[in-house]
């Protein structure tokens, strides 16, 4: 991607928070050339003009001996190898990872912000439920009042139960009273009754009675026999 | 006989269990506890009690103006009714109640006010990648380092890091 200029100091506006900086960085060719160079060259030169430039200046810097060949020459070509084929090789690996820790920091931040959202929203939520509660206070207070009147009109009638159960329990035992009185004299009379009558068998009387009795359990037997 | 019948009001127990919040509900079961045992209590009692049959008693009983008397003393008997104390106290604790209600409601605004406003602020927040260090002490104060209090780095107590 081409780097147009960042829109920085263009304008009197203060650009805050800043525009966030682009994802890649400007193409270069070859590691070393910006994009722009070419395309600053292709008009006039065409897609060829940039490397016969460079062919050309790297001729005439070697063959004029403006630049000298020695040993650094040689140490430089040998670095510069190692170097390429490290950078080419493990790049993309250093820059996941580092690319990898700045996401965990990031996450993190992340998750104390959420976190904190939602803790809010709960806590709103805790709020409107109080308030939702204490609406219904209403009732403890009618059942308050409901328990005195219960409890006053339960009084109420256990107070008249208990004249009428007091009134009937006397009025009961008078003619309990009486009705045992009256059986108690008509006991002793049958007692006094069957005493004198009793004193009043005579053993004569007695002995009579008892043959009769066996005269009539002789027929008794007869007729009794016969049913059998 | 009408100060007696307090209108005693049909109470939704369910909705109210609702609306207990947990650390009361032993108080709430006591109260229900009690509420029932109290109805049950009133409803085994009859409203009036049976009349009683003057004519049997006067037949039966055979001392002469002991029933008469009887009769003219009960007729004559009025009952107190019980003196209610604890309903003012009652309608006063609730007028406090509605008081300490609407406190509690006016704080309880507030406080969601304060939250709404800092959920407002967090949720208008600017994207972590694009923030700078000031943006983020403007979001999150708590982060914000004392230079005052610590002058040398890292500008927080070594336990901290």
């Amino acid at each position: 991607v081409l780097h147009a200029t960042r829109p920085l100091h263009t304008t009197q506006q203060c650009l805050a928070p800043l525009p966030p900086l682009p994802e890649k960085g400007g193409e270069v060719r070859h590691g070393l050339i910006p994009e722009e160079f070419f395309q600053f060259l292709y008009p006039k030169t065409g897609v060829t003009g940039p490397y016969m430039l460079g062919t050309g200046l790297l001729l005439y810097l070697l063959s004029k001996e403006i630049y000298v060949i020695n040993h650094e020459t040689v140490a430089a070509a040998c670095i510069l190898t190692v170097l390429i084929y490290g950078i080419k090789k493990y790049g993309p690996a250093v820059g996941e990872f580092a690319d990898k820790l700045n996401e965990e920091k990031i996450g993190r931040a992340l998750a104390v912000k959420n976190e904190a959202i939602k803790n809010l929203e709960t806590a709103i939520e805790q709020e409107k439920k109080e308030q939702w509660r204490v609406e219904g206070r209403n009732y403890l207070f009618d059942a308050k009042r409901n328990n005195v009147a219960m409890l006053l009109e339960a009084n109420y009638r256990e107070r008249m139960l208990m004249v009428y159960n007091e009134v009937k329990k006397r009025l009961d035992y008078q003619v309990a009273m009486q009705n045992l009185k009256r059986q108690r004299e008509q006991d002793h009379m049958i007692q006094w009754v069957e005493k004198n009558v009793i004193q009043s068998i005579t053993p004569q009387q007695q002995k009579d009675s008892i043959t009769k009795c066996i005269l009539d359990l002789k027929a008794l037997s007869k007729s009794a026999q016969a049913a059998v | 006989m009408a100060s007696r019948r307090a209108a005693i009001k049909a109470i939704d127990w369910a909705a109210f269990a609702e609306r207990v919040p947990a650390n009361q509900k032993a108080m709430f079961n006591a109260l229900k506890t009690r509420s029932d045992a109290l109805s049950a209590r009133l409803a085994a009692l009859p409203e009036k009690p049976p009349a009683i049959d003057w004519a049997h008693y006067k037949a039966a009983v055979a001392k002469a103006g002991m029933v008469d008397e009887f009769q003219k003393k009960f007729s004559a008997l009025k009952i107190p009714e019980p003196v209610d104390t604890q309903t003012a106290k009652i309608d006063a604790q609730e007028k406090e109640a509605a008081k300490t209600t609407a406190e509690y409601v006016q704080a309880s605004k507030a406080r969601i006010a304060e939250y709404e406003q800092q959920l407002q602020k967090l949720r208008s927040m600017i994207p972590f990648e694009q923030m700078t260090f000031e943006d983020l002490h403007e979001v999150f104060p708590e982060t914000r380092l004392d230079k005052e209090k610590y002058p040398y780095w890292p500008h927080k107590p070594i336990a901290d890091l």
